[in-house]
């Protein structure tokens, strides 16, 4: 290396180390479930918002981040207690927030703090419809699940489904929404379980029994899928699919359980392993292969979007001098569409994501592969086909 | 009648592992009237141990009960050491502290194993065994066969062998049983170690067939009380037959009426016993003989 050369790299480290020593500091409060019930899908989240966090400050621009956990634990008193001490020590954000019951009261407080609070982990819809002007989802409304869903039944021209939902709120509004949406088109058998539930033997024996459809739908969370599936496998109903929604087709599910989950149906809106072409994909899928050495789920996208979403919105305002005005923030975040890892993004007045599409995956040959809508498709569907 | 007979199945099954979990908490309660909160999380922490050795050799995880039997009942001397130590009111800051340790190892476990969902990857364990209108998996039938074996030999032991009857003498009167001969402490500790045997043999049976995560012991916890307190305290074989009380009508509740009230079922089971039975199920014949 010439001695120009060293100059030139001597003086852009020292510009970098300049800019960052420069650099503003804004912390950005986030709860999580990391204990409890919800901790994967916390963790993951956390997982993605630290990526989000550690890439904007690399960028070497004007501000950087610094990101407070707090663990919520699954419970909703300690979401609230999070979210006011999180308030109290600074935030000018608060991120995070899994499952309706926790986000409903966590967001509640951030509203009383005056803050903006952007989750990825609430589809409840009232959740957007209690005039907080700084509330704002990326998933969109919960309407998108059981509309998937429909797609793809309709796409296989079932004419029956046995419907196996959890009794949790959120599983019970899928299933009432899907069977709503899919009227009297196709006849749908309700079955509800309780959450606890470990043996599912029984009901998939009553369903093989005296129900006899076409497929099972599950609108369930993991544990319940894993049982559900065991069980079917046990039982073997003479069904033409197995289909299940949120959380079904995730990474973690198809590399520990590939014998469940062969042929099976799932919404997804990433496909496995993940395929990142644009350059800010690749740099997130690169960061977090270094800092977790694994690739990133859909709770890891998630928590990416989400945190570079609003570390760009608090720079912007920061720019305008409007960070610490009322609203200022939430008037940046529903400012413009903006690009991001999952496409085009655009708040409406309820700080609902409206460009939020959700598509129906299937396990093939141990890759997760988009099947259902065809516009979006990445593979041809295998059907009729299930895991036994 | 095809449905009616394969849900009983199901319930039998079911019973059967609710029993293997319940029969650690019963043997302590009914020894030293002491609930032990944690023992839902150290039949959780069997689990896991069965998990790592399935995930780091690849052997059928039946084969990791001697190294969970040891961690484990490690585990259960600690916590039997810390009880020892209470010198006032025993019953009630017992609660409080097995509370206190089942939160230590939820989140000890949490940190080690992370939240991930984990069963059991083995072929053999999952294939269905199918009779008839019975169906189920193979590791549901080994864990009740196991079940009722250590049923039985727990039963044996505690009637027929020195310490067994030492455990019983010191549940009964801790003075007399002193003044004897007996050594109250050790007579605890063996019991104590028996039930993380016991917890041992369950956490290697539910990962076998169901899904573990690390906050499920408090749910196996309440279970095993329910069962505890239907069978009578102190009453071993009235474990078993609650336990499969309890499995039975859950998956009876499940098919034929909802699903939602499946735990209600069992409470609703578990007030009439009491009402009509105070001492539960076999608990007064149990004091009388």
């Amino acid at each position: 290396m010439t001695l120009k050369k060293w100059n030139y790299s001597l003086l852009c480290g020292l510009s970098i180390l300049a800019s960052v020593a420069r650099a503003e500091e804004f912390v950005v409060g986030v709860h999580l479930p990391l204990t409890g019930s919800m901790a994967r899908t916390g963790l993951g989240v956390q997982q993605g918002l630290t990526v989000a966090a550690e890439l904007f400050n690399r960028n070497g621009g004007k501000y950087t981040i610094k990101l407070v956990t707090i663990d919520d634990e699954t419970q909703p008193p300690k979401g609230i207690a999070a979210v006011e001490k999180l308030a109290a020590e600074g935030a000018v954000a608060i991120t995070g927030g899994y499952g309706s019951p926790i986000v409903g009261p966590a967001s509640e407080a951030a509203d009383k703090a005056g803050l903006v609070y952007l989750t990825s982990g609430s589809a409840d819809e009232r959740m957007s419809r209690r005039g907080f002007k700084g509330f704002f989802r990326i998933n969109g409304n919960a309407d998108v699940y059981p509309k998937a869903l429909a797609q793809l039944i309709t796409e296989q021209g079932l004419t029956s489904i046995s419907l196996m939902y959890s009794t949790k709120k959120a599983t019970t509004d899928l299933a009432n929404d899907l069977t709503k949406l899919l009227g009297s088109k196709v006849k749908v058998t309700l079955q509800a379980f309780d959450s606890a539930t470990t043996d599912y033997k029984p009901l998939i024996t009553k369903i093989k029994l005296q129900d006899k459809p076409d497929a099972i739908v599950m609108s369930a969370y993991e544990s319940d899928y894993i049982g559900i599936l065991r069980a079917a496998k046990v039982v073997k109903p003479a069904v033409k699919a197995m289909i299940g929604a949120w959380v079904l087709l995730s990474p973690k599910m198809v590399t520990e359980f590939p014998d469940l989950m062969n042929n099976v149906y799932g919404t997804a809106s990433l496909t496995y392993p993940s395929s990142y072409t644009s350059a800010e994909g690749k740099s997130f899928h690169d960061a977090y292969r270094k800092l977790y050495n694994s690739d990133p789920d859909y709770t890891g996208h998630n928590g990416y979007m989400q945190g570079t979403l609003l570390f760009k919105a608090i720079a912007r305002a920061a720019d305008k001098g409007t960070l610490k005005q009322k609203n200022g923030l939430a008037e940046e975040l529903r400012a413009v569409p903006v690009e991001t890892l999952s496409g085009p993004l655009k708040f409406d007045e309820f700080g609902d994501n409206i460009l939020f599409r959700e598509s129906m995956g299937q396990f093939q040959n141990g890759k997760i592969q988009v099947v259902s809508p065809k516009e979006r498709a990445t593979a041809k569907m295998v059907f009729p086909a299930v895991p036994w | 009648m095809e449905l009616f007979l394969s849900v009983v199945y199901s319930g039998l099954l079911l019973g059967g592992t609710y029993a293997l979990v319940a029969l650690g908490l019963a043997l302590v309660f009914g020894a030293m009237k002491i609930i032990n909160l944690s023992h839902g999380e150290l039949v959780v922490l069997a689990a896991y141990i069965a998990y790592t050795v399935e995930a780091r050799t690849g052997v059928n995880p039946m084969y990791a009960i001697p190294l969970a039997v040891v961690v484990v009942c490690v585990c259960n001397l600690i916590v039997y050491l810390l009880i020892s130590r209470i010198r006032h009111d025993r019953e009630l800051n017992s609660l409080l502290l097995t509370y206190g340790l089942g939160v230590v190892l939820t989140n000890s476990m949490l940190l080690i194993w992370s939240a991930d969902l984990r069963s059991t990857s083995s072929e053999w364990m999952q294939e269905a065994a199918s009779m008839g209108p019975f169906s189920s998996m193979r590791s549901e039938l080994i864990a009740f066969v196991i079940s009722g074996a250590l049923m039985l030999v727990l039963w044996r032991w505690l009637s027929k062998s020195w310490y067994g009857r030492a455990v019983r003498a010191v549940s009964s009167n801790r003075e007399a049983a002193a003044l004897m001969g007996i050594n109250p402490f050790r007579a605890e500790l063996v019991s104590f170690l028996v039930a993380g045997l016991l917890a041992s043999f369950a956490g290697v049976s539910i990962y076998s067939s169901q899904v573990i995560q690390p906050a499920l012991g408090p749910h196996l916890t309440i279970t095993a009380f329910i069962i505890t307190v239907l069978a009578g305290v102190g009453s071993i074989h009235g474990v078993f037959i609650g336990a499969v009380l309890l499995g039975v009508s859950e998956a009876l509740t499940t098919v034929f009426l909802s699903s939602s009230m499946r735990e209600l079922s069992g409470m609703v089971i578990l007030i009439l016993v009491l009402f009509m039975l105070p001492n539960g199920l076999f608990g007064a014949t149990a004091r009388r003989g």
